[in-house]
């Protein structure tokens, strides 16, 4: 009954759904099936506006939608590979919807994902980018570049540019060329770099960050100074909080290195610096 | 057993021909010829009408001879009205570069186009190929002068002087001959098509009537076509003893 | 807040663009190369909305190298502004208009160096010096002080130096970093400004 009501209101995208009879097997080209992926759009003169009514990050209206937002994120590369850093909050307005949000993706073993913006959007996207990478693996043979890769989520999501997606991410690995990073947003932008940061935090995230960036740093420093940056983030940043998550990727791939309580960081780093002034 | 598989142009025969293809060119070997020389100066086109009638209306408007754009003529050997369909798609395609580019389409190109369209009727089913050759005669800034040539399978390419249609052989040894391949001014053009046209053709019926030429020249860097008006055509002959003066007939 | 300037000098065409890449209040990055080279002897530069400018202009550079390849010519720099002239004018028409400007810089062998000014409301036009963004109301007068046509390449780059000076002292947004490209008959090369 149910499955009847949902079919009714939803139509196949490609890819998905749609049981496999050997009929309309054959007709399936696979290679188009997982490279196309379109969604219905609301039956409105612009998306935006249509999504603004419907969502509100700031009033008290209960019957608005609230999307996640308000985030702290940075990767960079220095001489032995790539720190990825991130906090954990999530705010839907002025609420803290979740103080262990995951804003890291494992698109596989030597790429990762991270997340700010819309948890939902980026979610979803970075999710497709990994099956995408995997079809790519299978088909050619050998792992996706980090510049294809980000190439892959850039063209996504500038195909729906205006549409009300909302995503800043960094796309970070290790390929043949060794380690890349890379800053796709939902502008389409897409930046190679070495350095960066995204979120309502970047700003305080980038002060220490830049001050304290040294590319020969060893694999020590440059972790706890992406764990700073995010701590000191998080201190100023209301919409960012709860865990400093690090990555940290070499040509092995990535790795996970540890999630910290902000709340411990604030107290180490006081003590620290009592100990400096002592 | 070849009649099996010419009926129908996209079938192989068992020996790998294409017979309705190799008919359309055969068509071709007996109609009206035409004939190209490049110059250093420009090109010269001229082209044998045949008149079916004395009542028919002549010279009113040249049905061997087209202008495709303002870089380019072309002559046509074969049936007329394929042709014409041709010359039309021609102007269009040409227009159509220009609308894109703000530029004259390159002369290759042009003919690449409308062999292409060529190539499409030897190969879809229930079709015929278009029973047409052709010279063009076209300047670009990329290569200068050009002269083409395609035929009904699609084919082309680019020649020094060619000649197509009836005696087309006997005249392509004449050019072959007398081609000079440094220096030929527009001058030696026009002497080498009188003496092609002298030896291929029926020198006592020749004249403005049955004959149609054209040259595509370059005028203060400006690319410059013209067709011959029948006077023209008769003094050339004369001058290059083609046909003899009245004077001479006279005597 | 982009800044691209052009300037047709005697037998080259000079081109400098800022290179950071911005997004809100942050510089993202200060080493942003927003040129495209489209063949050997064709360049363009370009801003405007995020996303749409690198999307446009690989777009057109795509299509401009298969021209290349299909019919062993290369478009000339003006049938390439010509052509970018017009895909930007079918997109205008759209609900989603690329908001790109661009310079197209070239040297066409038979024509000698050119520059064409594109806007995003795809109005084109051949100049002999140009510039997009705020830096424009700053170094168009400037231009049109000291400009002649049968500049020398030392004299453009001197110019050129003028201009970023004037917008070092002038222009509230700080660019430190701009990148200066020349096109002429060898091709497209980086010079130092």
């Amino acid at each position: 009954m149910l499955s009847e009501i949902v079919a009714q209101y939803t139509s196949e995208p490609t890819g998905y759904g749609a049981e496999l009879t050997p009929g309309n097997f054959l007709a399936r080209d696979a290679a188009k099936q997982f490279d196309s992926l379109s969604f219905d759009l609301p039956n409105a003169e612009n998306p935006i506006d249509f999504l603004n009514t419907y969502t509100d990050v700031k009033s008290d209206n209960d019957n608005l939608i609230k999307l996640a937002h308000g985030t702290t994120t940075l990767a960079f590369k220095y001489a032995g590979g790539v720190v990825v850093a991130v906090d954990s909050r999530a705010t839907q307005g002025s609420v803290i919807a979740s103080q262990s949000v995951k804003k890291v993706i494992e698109i596989n073993p030597y790429l990762l994902g991270t997340m700010a913006g819309g948890a939902a959007d980026c979610f979803f996207w970075e999710r497709e980018l990994g099956r995408r990478c995997r079809l790519y693996e299978l088909r050619n043979k050998e792992r996706i570049s980090v510049a294809a890769a980000s190439k892959l989520l850039a063209n996504m999501v500038y195909s729906y540019k205006g549409m009300g997606l909302s995503m800043g991410t960094m796309v970070s690995g290790w390929d043949k060329t060794g380690p890349n990073l890379f800053y796709v947003d939902n502008d389409g932008t897409r930046l190679k770099g070495n350095l960066f940061s995204v979120g309502s935090g970047a700003t305080f995230a980038y002060g220490v960050l830049d001050t304290g960036y040294d590319h020969e740093m060893n694999k020590a420093d440059a972790i706890d100074l992406g764990k700073r940056s995010i701590y000191h983030a998080t201190h100023r940043d209301a919409y960012s909080g709860g865990y400093v998550r690090i990555y940290h990727i070499n040509k092995e791939g990535w790795e996970f290195i540890s999630l910290t309580d902000v709340d411990e960081l604030h107290w180490q780093y006081a003590d620290e610096s009592r100990n400096r002034g002592a | 057993m070849s009649r099996r598989y010419d009926s129908r142009t996209t079938i192989f025969s068992p020996e790998g021909r294409l017979y309705q293809v190799e008919y359309a060119m055969e068509a071709i070997s007996h109609a009206g010829t035409v004939i190209g020389v490049l110059s250093d100066e420009g090109i010269v086109l001229a082209a044998e009408r045949r008149v079916t009638s004395k009542l028919l209306e002549v010279g009113l408007s040249s049905e061997k001879l087209y202008v495709i754009n303002d870089h380019m003529i072309a002559g046509v050997a074969g049936i007329t009205s394929d042709a014409n369909t041709l010359i039309e798609n021609a102007r269009v395609q040409a227009q159509q570069y220009y609308l894109s580019y703000g530029e004259e389409i390159p002369a290759e190109q042009l003919v690449q186009r409308l062999c292409d369209l060529k190539q499409g009727y030897t190969q879809y089913g229930g079709l015929r190929p278009f029973g047409v050759s052709f010279l063009y005669a076209g300047y670009d800034d990329h290569f200068g002068f050009q002269l083409y040539h395609s035929d009904p399978s699609g084919n082309y390419a680019g020649w020094k002087a060619t000649c197509i249609g009836a005696n087309y052989s006997s005249a392509q040894s004449t050019l072959k001959q007398d081609y000079k391949e440094d220096g030929m001014t527009m001058k030696d053009a026009i002497a080498l098509v009188m003496k092609v046209l002298a030896k291929i053709m029926d020198t006592n019926s020749l004249s403005s009537e049955n004959l149609e030429m054209a040259t595509l020249t370059l005028d203060a860097d400006k690319v410059v076509h013209r067709v011959y008006e029948p006077k023209e055509i008769d003094t050339l002959l004369k001058e290059h003893d083609v046909i003899k003066s009245s004077d001479d007939m006279m005597e | 807040m982009e800044c691209l300037m052009g300037l047709v000098g005697k037998d080259f065409v000079i081109t400098v663009t800022d290179t950071m890449a911005i997004r809100s209040i942050t510089v993202l990055k200060h080493d942003e190369d927003k040129t495209r080279e489209l063949n050997p002897h064709t360049l363009i530069s370009y801003c405007g909305e995020a996303g749409d400018t690198t999307n446009f202009a690989e777009y057109v550079q795509k299509n401009v190298k298969l021209y290349g390849i299909r019919n062993n010519i290369e478009l000339t720099p003006g049938a390439t502004a010509n052509f970018v002239r017009r895909e930007l004018a079918d997109s205008l028409r759209t609900r989603s208009a690329y908001q790109v400007n661009l310079l197209v810089s070239g040297y066409d062998h038979k024509k000698g160096p050119c520059l064409y000014w594109i806007d995003h409301l795809s109005a084109l036009a051949q100049v002999p010096f140009a510039a997009h963004g705020y830096c424009a109301y700053y170094c168009i007068s400037l231009m049109d002080r000291h400009y002649h046509p049968d500049i020398s390449l030392d004299e453009a780059m001197g110019l050129i130096r003028q201009c970023l000076e004037e917008l070092h002292r002038r222009f509230i947004i700080n660019m430190p970093r701009f990148v200066a490209k020349v096109v002429d008959k060898d091709g497209i090369r980086v010079i130092d400004l």
